[in-house]
């Protein structure tokens, strides 16, 4: 049976958090966590294929706690199987170092014919998680795909080009990457998702924990990059307010409108 | 008045420029855009100055396509010292795998320092296997870059939740550098058309794509118009009373018809239509929000918007923040008047 592999990432929700321009800080309000939303679609690609051929969808995840919350997320939406990395170092493991260490899970799981990755981070916009493990495994890519259909060792995948959208084919194994928004992700299984977390039906089972430290050496965890630091964009100001009446406030925002788009 | 004295004047100071020896220098991949050289690559030119004149480093532009000979020219006039040019008909159209073994080929003779691309389509598919293929490091979207002068590191910075802020970040040790540079986010520099030199042609043999295009997607149903690239948007929240009001809003204004998350999950529009950093990212001439709250993913996604109306009863919404013009009433009894007076 074909092997999708769905890398999951977790990302602050941004509804908790103010990035404040005057005091030039960042407030955490409320440290909740979202599936990476392009992750989250990613998912949903590989589960679509899963429920027109069959597959056998492997999400993995490596960050750091409270991440089995987004593997128990991905079960309850139909994944077989998730593993969470974990281990002393691994929590600062950029994109190089995941990268490196889902090539040792693919190994590891002897090979897969799939690996669905969202094309962007919804944080900091990168995008080469994908493409990175692409170049380690030697294999094609397909960027920015908005559907996906994979039978008989073949890949075939609608992606934007300019204007317009076009159908590409690769052979398989591939890695491509999903932008957010391109399918609505399901909703989990409601039967499932209390499965995962009372670990019945097998769901224990499924969540499986593996030590990075078995699949990457030190030097091959540490991390190419380092923060340097934040900035701000300049402070806003806070535009004119319409007064008098609602009617005179509709009349005036037309002749806002009318002036600005020259009617 | 006549000037044509100035240009004689110029002509005699004209520049060549003679190609130093040796590895290092700051190189970029230039993109195209149709059968120019992309903006994008030009502002990439002035970043990559700035950071050659600080490293005391050399500029070297690469070009790859069918027929892009004569563009190099323009190269030189944005600020390159040197141009490397594989003209190849197997480079006519933009593939990973052929573009890649080229620029790899190039760059492990080379061994740049630091390497940018434009952050298109092409320069997001290609800089982040040239960074794993060269064991360097990669930041995308960069914004700015100053020079850490001791260790030669580059601190690029980049926007996070769309440019609600900015990161920072530098890559210490692993070489290339390898940057995306945002559109727009440098100035472009001045076309000095006294700038000359003479490119190298690259002897190059592309592979064959491991990709292979078919042909447009008959069948897919794409979104309608894209978002991003709407100049006027009229987008609905849950709070917007009657949807059917909005949609004649836009329909009255020539509008892209557009909405937060709240009005997708209600069912309003369709997920495509979605303006948030998770979904469309937009930049209109004119930006009206009916009925939404403003949360800091919808805020994020229209910081590019140049004028914003926002129509919400609460005064404390978050979408006033960024509204040139704010009306602090229900759209259902301000809606009315406006659609009057506009028809």
């Amino acid at each position: 049976m074909m092997r999708i592999v769905v890398p999951l990432r977790r990302v602050l929700d941004p509804a908790g958090i103010v990035a404040h321009r005057r005091l030039r800080r960042l407030f955490i309000n409320r440290e909740e966590y979202l599936i990476e939303p392009a992750d989250h679609c990613a998912l949903e690609v590989a589960l679509r294929i899963k429920d027109d051929l069959g597959a056998e969808v492997v999400a993995v995840s490596g960050q750091p706690e409270p991440d089995d919350e987004t593997l128990q997320r991905g079960l309850a939406m139909g994944a077989d199987r998730a593993i969470y990395l974990s281990g002393e170092g691994f929590e600062n493991a950029d994109e190089a170092v995941m990268a490196r260490a889902l090539k040792a899970v693919i190994e590891r799981l002897d090979g897969a014919a799939l690996v669905i990755v969202g094309m962007t981070t919804l944080d900091t916009g990168q995008g080469q998680l994908g493409l990175r493990l692409a170049e380690l495994l030697g294999w094609p890519q397909v960027t920015g795909a908005w559907s996906v259909e994979a039978a008989d060792g073949r890949l075939e995948a609608v992606r934007r080009s300019g204007d317009t959208y076009v159908r590409v084919a690769a052979d398989l194994p591939a890695v491509v990457t999903v932008p957010a928004c391109a399918l609505k992700p399901r909703y989990p299984d409601g039967v499932r998702l209390i499965n995962v977390y009372r670990g019945e039906a097998g769901m224990a089972e499924s969540l499986e924990e593996w030590d990075a430290a078995d699949l990457l050496t030190v030097e091959e965890q540490a991390p190419l990059f380092e923060s340097r630091g934040r900035d701000f964009p300049v402070e806003r100001e806070r535009g004119t307010r319409v007064e008098g009446t609602a009617k005179e406030a509709g009349m005036a925002v037309a002749e806002a409108l009318r002036q600005r788009l020259r009617r | 008045m006549d000037a044509s004295y100035l240009d004689l004047m110029m002509a005699q100071q004209e520049e060549v420029f003679e190609e130093a020896e040796g590895g290092g220098g700051v190189w970029l991949v230039a993109d195209l855009s149709g059968d120019e050289i992309a903006p994008v690559t030009l502002e990439a030119i002035g970043a990559a100055r700035t950071l050659a004149d600080s490293l005391g480093a050399y500029v070297y532009a690469v070009l790859l396509g069918d027929g892009v000979t004569p563009l190099a020219q323009t190269l030189y006039q944005a600020g390159a010292d040197g141009v490397r040019i594989a003209d190849h008909v197997g480079l006519a159209d933009f593939a990973v795998a052929p573009y890649l073994d080229v620029l790899a080929g190039l760059f492990e003779e080379e061994q740049p320092e630091i390497v940018l691309f434009g952050a298109s389509d092409a320069g997001q598919a290609l800089a982040p296997r040239l960074a794993q293929r060269m064991g360097g490091g990669l930041i995308e979207h960069v914004t700015a870059v100053t020079l850490e002068e001791t260790t030669r590191a580059v601190e690029a910075t980049f926007p996070v939740y769309g440019g609600e802020y900015f990161e920072v970040r530098a890559c210490p040790e692993a070489r290339p550098q390898v940057l995306t540079i945002e559109p727009g986010a440098f100035g472009e520099p001045f076309l000095d058309e006294y700038r000359k030199g003479e490119p190298t042609t690259l002897d190059v043999e592309p592979v064959e794509p491991a990709v292979r295009v078919q042909g447009p997607a008959d069948g897919f149903e794409p979104p309608e118009v894209s978002l991003s690239e709407a100049s006027v948007v009229v987008a609905g929240g849950r709070q917007a009373d009657s949807f059917e009001l909005v949609e004649r809003l836009a329909e009255r204004l020539g509008a892209q018809l557009a909405g937060d998350r709240g009005a997708w999950d209600a069912g309003f529009i369709g997920a495509e239509q979605i303006v948030d950093v998770r979904g469309a990212t937009v930049s209109p001439e004119v930006y009206v929000a009916v009925g939404i709250r403003g949360d800091t993913f919808h805020n994020a996604a229209i910081e590019g918007a140049k004028f914003v109306v926002a129509i919400h009863p609460d005064p404390d919404a978050t979408i006033f923040e960024m509204a040139d013009l704010c009306v602090e009433a229900r759209p259902e009894e301000v809606l009315p008047s406006l659609l009057e007076t506009l028809e």
